[in-house]
């Protein structure tokens, strides 16, 4: 409860104190660690090509958009249908070998994606990207002002985050979460492991794809890098940094590292520099995240206020 | 009736053949113990009986079909469940989670799989809690698995079989790495199975083994050197002479 | 077609192929000892050859830069090994891996920085230099040394591992791991061995391509992709399996380049999707 109270202030308050923008990409980045950390958090599968989902479906729904003008709903259905399609595709590959495979894999595979949008230039545009992606207006009202906008988006985002709370709830969430743990004594259960994974994988496809569409919105552009492999590893990074072993974890994640990005790449180009020395540090020193690094703060003070002589265990 | 029979199975790993054309029955309603010494081969049989390995010949019948070479997550759904010698179970996950899942898995249908909170699903949570009362574990089970003893751990590995309701219930070595205080009350919870399930027993304290079983097998070097009643089995010179000092004379 | 070009564009084939089958073997090597796929594979290739490049500036001497780069990058290896690796060995693969693609980071950005972030060419030694008749065709002398070099060190790679008692030990440790520490074997030392190791092959391959397709930070990036192919291919730990993956990619790859060159990246990962579709354990793996 208090999570939820937490996360609608920062809904509202953000573009307070943000530009709009940058609050935007927020909630879009947000909603893509969401889907990343059904599979790295809750099933233990590394997926490093999660930008396949994320640019097919910002280029198929930016392509849609641009020429032949398709309203927001049909923009945003298309985005996770692209998104999980090609996430099913891409997923049945993988989920058929084990976890050093299954990543390189994912890997593969997207710079496959990455090479065909690269050299597909008269639908993508190529390494310019695909300019030009319009906001449909929504039921009649106009979302081209930033404002709007960032309340659309937020809005999606609520929805996506009620949507992943309600899976990780649910029997399928205990399901993947016994397979991270020991997969073949969930196989021993009765749960057809690759299924489930080829499960969790779309829907994770799915939330990309909803979060490349509106990133194609935001920029009005969809850049080659959306699809490009150093974008799958934002989204691993701000995950990792929020902390995958929560729900909210991609979340925290998402501000984090969209703040360090807008903030440091616009002082220097080799941003990308700073961005691998941050993953080192967050790898040697700080694995669980913020999340973790917050819970381990207070069980801190709470040991220092217990009275001496008793014995304070931290959690877990 | 058998419940299940095995016609010559056979698992070879390269040079090595680890079953060696097992042929044997289990009577519906029994407890069947197999024994043998250690490499004997019985936990590579109880995993073609679970779908882990397929074999290399032979068959084995469960309730009148070949269910030979079947994939594990399959077997369950037959009505087999096992426990592992080495604890198998879902560390993180809360103890309550970890029967909750094999019960859930058993399920005829899988409503609300990814939308159902899956603490409302209130005969799957009673029925798990039953198991783990059983077995003794229905204080703890909101604690993670990880955080019991080892000895709550094996308690565990027998609910987790237990709640799938199976016909057959495999337990390899259920009293593994036990004092003699913790084996007593595993003894004593898997002989309130009987009749109840189809039992197959494999274990290495003789003693136990003796004093429950209907029928006793004997595997050494992957083969089938003995098979009959407890007090037979005792008197079997060629069992005597696989296990060293193994077995009390008469 | 002319039967000239065809043959060019084999040659071509097996030439980027058998620096393919380098590359996948020393990931390979890397994946089977450590189990992590190294995300770095790449940047050390990009490394090896933009080392390359300075000794050259500084020297002037293309043997001693082809000598010395692996070795440099290797030396990388080590430091990267004990320093963030091991470390790490507790915390589980996933984040050694995560590690690796740190490092990719720090390392292509650090060329970026250190050299510079546009392409730069670099000329094969004089004695390598134009071209050799072959009758069908007039092929470049240097991509005829690459073809060989990379021949004789992946030559060299196979004896090494089954051939010598280290490398008996190395192909026990991808098997193995805990009986090879029961037998009394240093595991650290071997983990650092075998990443050191992959990483020189790396480093070697990317000096061996400079003079072919010249240096840009980048050029790590798709090899990393490429060798990723090869190892899904082939299995962890199968040299053989290694240099057919590797020469089969790389030779599709040029016959694709003479019909359709747009395609003639993303057609690699293609083939590995085709095959893999049919047999999911790659051409000679088990499951």
């Amino acid at each position: 409860m208090k999570a939820w109270l937490a996360i609608l202030a920062a809904v509202v308050l953000l573009p307070v104190f943000v530009r709009h923008a940058i609050a935007t990409e927020i909630w879009i980045f947000a909603i893509f660690g969401l889907g990343l950390n059904l599979l790295m958090g809750y099933t233990g599968l590394l997926s490093f090509g999660q930008a396949t989902f994320f640019g097919s479906a910002a280029y198929v729904a930016g392509y849609l958009l641009k020429y032949y003008g398709i309203n927001l709903f049909l923009a945003l259905g298309i985005g996770v249908l692209v998104g999980a399609v090609s996430a099913a595709v891409v997923g049945y590959l993988c989920v058929q070998r084990s976890g050093l495979y299954f990543i390189m894999l994912t890997f593969a595979l997207n710079q496959m994606f990455f090479f065909t949008a690269y050299q597909w230039t008269t639908v993508t545009g190529g390494e310019d990207g695909m300019p030009g992606i319009p906001r449909p207006t929504v039921l009649g009202l106009d979302i081209h002002g930033p404002l709007a906008y960032y309340a659309t988006v937020a809005g999606l985002f609520l929805v996506s985050l009620w949507v992943m709370k309600r899976i990780v709830e649910s029997p399928l969430g205990k399901i993947l979460q016994a397979i991270r743990e020991n997969e073949p004594r969930a196989e021993a259960l009765g749960y057809d492991v690759s299924r489930m994974k080829l499960v969790a994988f779309v829907v994770g496809g799915a939330f990309s794809g909803l979060a490349g569409v509106l990133y194609a919105m935001l920029f009005g552009i969809v850049p080659l890098e959306a699809i490009g492999f150093v974008f799958s590893g934002n989204v691993v990074f701000a995950t990792l940094i929020g902390g995958s072993g929560s729900l909210y974890g991609p979340v925290i994640g998402s501000f984090v590292f969209i703040w360090l990005s807008e903030s440091v790449s616009a002082m220097w180009a080799r941003w990308p520099l700073l961005l691998g020395v941050a993953f080192v540090i967050v790898v040697l020193f700080f694995r669980g995240g913020v999340v973790e690094a917050w819970a381990r703060f207070w069980a801190w003070r709470a040991a220092r206020r217990a009275p001496a002589g008793a014995r304070v265990d931290a959690p877990r | 009736m058998p419940l299940v029979r095995t016609e010559r199975l056979t698992k070879a790993f390269g040079a090595l053949t680890a079953v060696n054309e097992v042929t044997l029955e289990i009577e519906e309603g029994s407890l069947h113990a197999v024994i043998g010494p250690n490499g004997a081969g019985k936990t590579t049989f109880f995993n073609l009986l679970t779908g882990q390995h397929a074999p290399t010949s032979g068959r084995i019948i469960f309730d009148g079909r070949d269910i030979a070479g079947t994939p594990p997550h399959r077997i369950a759904h037959l009505g087999i469940a096992r426990s592992f010698q080495r604890t198998s179970i879902f560390p993180v996950l809360s103890i309550l989670d970890n029967v909750w899942l094999a019960a859930f898995a058993r399920q005829e249908s899988w409503r609300g799989l990814a939308w159902r909170r899956a603490d409302r699903y209130p005969e799957l949570t009673r029925r798990a809690l039953d198991v783990l009362g059983e077995v003794g574990l229905g204080e703890k089970a909101g604690l993670p698995a990880r955080e019991i003893s080892h000895g709550e751990q094996r308690q565990l590995e027998l609910a987790i079989a237990l709640a799938a309701a199976p016909r057959l219930l495999l337990l390899d070595e259920p009293a593994a790495g036990l004092s003699p205080d913790e084996t007593q009350r595993m003894v004593t919870l898997v002989r309130r199975l009987k009749g109840r399930y189809t039992v197959v027993l494999i274990e290495h304290k003789i003693d136990v083994v003796m004093s429950m079983s209907d029928r006793i097998s004997v595997m050494h070097f992957g083969s089938l050197i003995a098979e009959g009643t407890p007090d037979e089995i005792r008197r079997n010179a060629e069992v005597r002479r696989a296990y060293l000092g193994g077995i009390a004379a008469p | 077609m002319k039967a000239s070009l065809l043959v060019s564009q084999v040659l071509n084939g097996l030439a980027t192929g058998m620096l393919y089958a380098l590359m996948g073997i020393g990931l390979s090597i890397i994946t089977g000892v450590l189990n992590i796929p190294n995300f770095a594979h790449g940047a050390l290739f990009a490394l090896g050859a933009y080392s390359l490049y300075t000794v050259i500036q500084l020297v002037g001497n293309f043997w001693l830069a082809l000598a010395l780069a692996p070795l440099g990058v290797g030396l990388l290896g080590v430091l990267i090994e004990y320093g963030g690796i091991r470390p790490l060995y507790k915390a589980g693969h996933d984040y050694q891996l995560l590690l690796t693609f740190g490092l990719s980071l720090i390392v292509t950005e650090g060329i970026i920085i250190v050299w510079s972030p546009v392409g730069m060419s670099q000329l094969p030694p004089p004695v390598l230099r134009g071209g050799v008749d072959l009758g069908i065709t007039f092929y470049p002398k240097y991509r005829l040394f690459v073809m060989v070099a990379a021949g004789l060190l992946v030559l060299g790679a196979w004896l090494f591992l089954e051939k010598t008692r280290y490398g008996a030990i190395m192909r026990a440790g991808i098997e193995d791991k805990e009986m090879v520490s029961l037998l009394g074997i240093d595991i650290h030392r071997l983990f650092t061995a075998a990443f050191a190791l992959g990483c020189a092959m790396a480093g070697i391959a990317g000096a061996l391509t400079a003079p072919i397709r010249g240096l840009n930070p980048w050029m790590g990036v798709d090899m990393l992709g490429i060798a990723f192919v090869v190892v899904a291919l082939a299995g962890l730990g199968n040299l053989l399996g290694s240099i057919v993956a590797g020469l089969l990619v790389g030779v599709a790859q040029s016959l694709v380049a003479l019909f359709w060159p747009e395609a003639s990246v993303a057609v690699i990962f293609a083939v590995m999707a085709a095959i893999l579709l049919v047999r999911p354990q790659g051409l000679f793996g088990i499951r």
